[in-house]
């Protein structure tokens, strides 16, 4: 285990739940949500992750959990060796700064009253508490310039901003404080192509050059596959498929993964209306209270009896580096090559 | 006649630095049934148009500065207070790009959809949350009647906006406004969220209006496309002609960028430069200094306006330049050197 511990970021078996409380009246439980229920995973130093998968599956709980803004409930946490899951609330502060998140809600996470150079001028004071006058000036403009904004708007508050203009300051806060580790949740999605498209090959930039770790979470698997090493598939809770960002996107084993890569939208009328779809039956079920043998049964397209839907699938490597939930019916390519 | 038919929207905000012309002579119309896609860079004007149209502009510092918005025969922008509430929320919803806009963090769900079904008609509380589950369950939220009693901050992102979207459509509305109502969706939650409304406009001729930056959504989704720079419509027509048959520099432009499954080892393209500072009085044509097309005469003063070109094909075209090669061409020659990269020519 110490070796594992000495990658540069390590979950071992994470679980954050969430318990809705008792009912007032009744005192009954109202259950807990496993929003995340068991992740394990190796991020190497430099190496950018993609976090795909459905709505409310638990990538922005897994997200805040790395960042300890939520501590999760079981399991443990390594961030270059040092576990971060036992450190205290209070010293908490001083370690975040060398991970910093960009989240999806630019409306959310920006403090509304103080302008682009006061947030941007306390982030950077995270890492610089000394600098002040033109050197701060000097280093917000450039924040301002590195993502494609004009540094003569830097007196204006965030709703003064477009929604994507917003987002630009949000990933400029983030880089202030010169983290090693980013987590960006969902950070393009608010963005026009051609901004999204800056916003990529700035990430892209900035991973290479300041050798910078990365989490991206996202929807989109065609900006996924492009930023990232790897990809994660999670799925309620759980990673049901990891891999090359390559092989996850363009010959998934998994037929959810397989769902998910058929339903990107392509920008071509003529192939959109024309083009079939590996569509899952079914929803997501409640994260409350999940079963707790096989959670994709309901959306599998074979039926299935009591004892199938109480195995648990192993997760395996099937090719080197390539990890899957493996069942033969969700992975068994004949079930799933439903064009 | 159209449902809806804008002219010549304005809507300027006046701050500390000056006259912002979000939105500067905007014109466009919309049948039942139809759906209208707007595109177009971020800042374009594309939310300040809906809000406009929902006279949802915070005034000061904003204002509709001028203008017709008939709405079934009644202008939006003239309309008063009372005539507006009585509209909006029933026949003219709006799903906003910010979830938490449209809903109150301290109510219930199930208060909040009640709500907006008892503001616009007479219906008891049970049949309005009976409604208002069928409404969630139809936007897929698992377990719907025991969900619909949280309240928004315990659902994730996407199942907020679902909720949005919910409430957009719990009165049946003849015009949905849906601004980016996708989003903060998974692709699989996406197609089938547009696949409700498809089917809510198959069923009731709702006619849509949806702001998206995502080519591909517009592809799937919309029968006519604005493409909007700069506070004004650029190039317009069927999806087929903008998609196409585009004309205009930055319609071809941004059709470049969008990251396709292919290319990971190179840099994605991006247009270059920035968008134009709304607050400076805009000559000729605004996409100019970033345009990759060699000009061939003087700049006019004033903004080139929309032309037809053929069936309802409609681009702003300047007249001095020459954009009749394929861009990849004109990228290849590398004669862009007036070109202002990001982050240059801009001082703090
Ligand atoms: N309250 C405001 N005060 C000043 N300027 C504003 C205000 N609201 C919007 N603007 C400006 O109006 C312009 C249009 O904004 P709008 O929100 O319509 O952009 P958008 O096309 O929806 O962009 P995005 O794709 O980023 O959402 C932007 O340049 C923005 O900065
Ligand atoms: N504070 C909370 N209390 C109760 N349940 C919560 C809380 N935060 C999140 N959840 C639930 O946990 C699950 C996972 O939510 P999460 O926000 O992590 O999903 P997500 O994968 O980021 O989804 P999206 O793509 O929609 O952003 C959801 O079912 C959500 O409702
Ligand atoms: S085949 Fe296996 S993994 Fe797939 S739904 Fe059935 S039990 Fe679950
Ligand atoms: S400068 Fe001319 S060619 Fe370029 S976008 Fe404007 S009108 Fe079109
Ligand atoms: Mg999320
Ligand atoms: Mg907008």
């Amino acid at each position: 285990m110490s070796d594992r511990r000495d990658d540069f970021l390590v979950l071992e078996n994470v679980k954050t739940h969430f318990d809705l409380g008792r009912d007032f009246l009744t005192r009954k439980s109202k259950g807990v949500v496993k929003a995340v229920d068991g992740v394990s995973l190796t991020i190497k130093e430099g190496e950018t992750l993609g976090l795909v998968g459905e709505s409310g599956c638990g990538k922005s709980t897994l997200s805040r959990t790395i960042m300890q803004l939520i501590r999760p409930t079981s399991g443990k946490i390594w961030l270059e060796g040092k576990e971060l899951s036992a450190i205290s609330d209070r010293d908490i502060r001083d370690v975040r700064k060398n991970f910093q998140m960009i989240f999806q809600d630019p409306y959310a996470s920006l403090n509304p009253r103080m302008t682009v150079l006061d947030t941007l001028s306390e982030a950077i004071r995270t890492r610089h508490p000394d600098s002040k006058g033109d050197d701060l000036l000097q280093r917000v403009s450039e924040l301002l310039r590195t993502v494609g904004l004009n540094p003569a708007q830097m007196k204006r508050y965030p709703h003064e901003f477009s929604g994507g203009q917003r987002q630009r300051v949000a990933i400029a806060r983030a880089l202030a404080p010169e983290p090693k580790l980013i987590i960006a949740d969902e950070p393009v999605s608010a963005l026009d192509v051609s901004i999204q498209s800056q916003i990529l090959n700035l990430l892209k930039r900035l991973k290479s050059e300041m050798g910078l770790t990365m989490i991206f979470v996202s929807h989109d698997l065609s900006v996924v596959r492009y930023i990232s090493d790897r990809i994660a598939v999670m799925y309620l809770g759980r990673i049901t498929e990891l891999g090359n960002a390559e092989t996850i996107v363009d010959d998934p084993l998994h037929i959810y993964t397989k769902a998910l890569t058929s339903a990107i939208p392509v920008p071509d009328p003529r192939a959109e209306h024309a083009r079939k779809r590996v569509i899952l039956q079914g929803d997501q079920p409640s994260p409350i209270d999940p079963p707790s043998g096989c959670n994709f049964w309901p959306r599998s397209p074979v039926e299935h009896d009591a004892q199938m839907k109480e195995t648990v699938p192993e997760f395996v490597e099937i090719a080197t580096g390539h990890w899957v939930s493996n069942c033969r019916f969700c992975v068994e390519p004949t079930a799933t090559s439903a064009s | 006649m159209a449902l809806l038919e804008v002219e010549d929207l304005a809507t300027h905000f006046h701050t500390r630095e000056g006259t912002v012309r979000a939105v500067d002579g905007v014109s466009f119309s919309i049948d039942k049934g139809e759906t209208l896609g707007i595109v177009g860079e971020s800042g374009s004007g594309k939310s300040v148009t809906c809000y406009s149209l929902m006279r949802l502009i915070p005034e000061p510092p904003g204002r509709i500065e001028r203008g017709v918005a008939r709405f079934d025969g009644q202008d939006l922008l003239q309309m008063g207070k009372s005539d507006l509430r009585h509209i909006r929320g029933d026949r003219i919803s709006m799903i906003f790009q910010d979830p938490m806009t449209s809903l109150n963090p301290y109510l219930r769900i199930s208060t909040q959809l009640i709500e907006a079904q008892q503001t616009h008609r007479d219906i008891d509380n049970k049949a309005a949350l009976f409604k208002a589950i069928e409404g969630l369950e139809e936007v897929g939220i698992p377990d719907a009647s025991n969900r619909v009693k949280s309240y928004p901050h315990e659902f994730s992102g996407g199942m907020r906006q679902r909720v949005m979207i919910a409430m957009a459509l719990i009165n049946e509305p003849d015009l949905l406004i849906a601004d980016e109502p996708t989003t903060a969706l998974d692709v699989t939650v996406q197609a089938q969220i547009l696949d409700i409304i498809k089917q809510r406009q198959e069923r009731l001729g709702t006619a849509v209006i949806l702001v998206t930056h995502d080519l591909g959504v517009v592809a799937g989704n919309c029968d006519k496309v604005n493409v909007m720079y700069a506070g004004q419509i650029v190039e317009s027509g069927s999806a087929e002609q903008v998609f196409y048959e585009a004309k205009h520099a930055y319609t071809r432009s941004l059709q470049k960028t969008i990251p396709s499954l292919q290319e990971k080892g190179q840099e994605l393209y991006t247009i270059p430069g920035l968008p134009p500072d709304l607050t400076k009085t805009i000559n000729g044509c605004a996409f100019h200094p970033r345009c990759p097309f060699p000009k061939t005469g003087a700049a006019e003063t004033g903004r080139p306006t929309l032309k037809d070109v053929g069936d309802g094909h409609c681009f702003a075209d300047c007249g001095y330049c020459d954009s009749s090669g394929s861009i990849e061409d004109v990228l290849a020659k590398g004669d862009t050197d007036d070109i202002q990269l990001p982050g240059e020519g801009v001082e703090a």
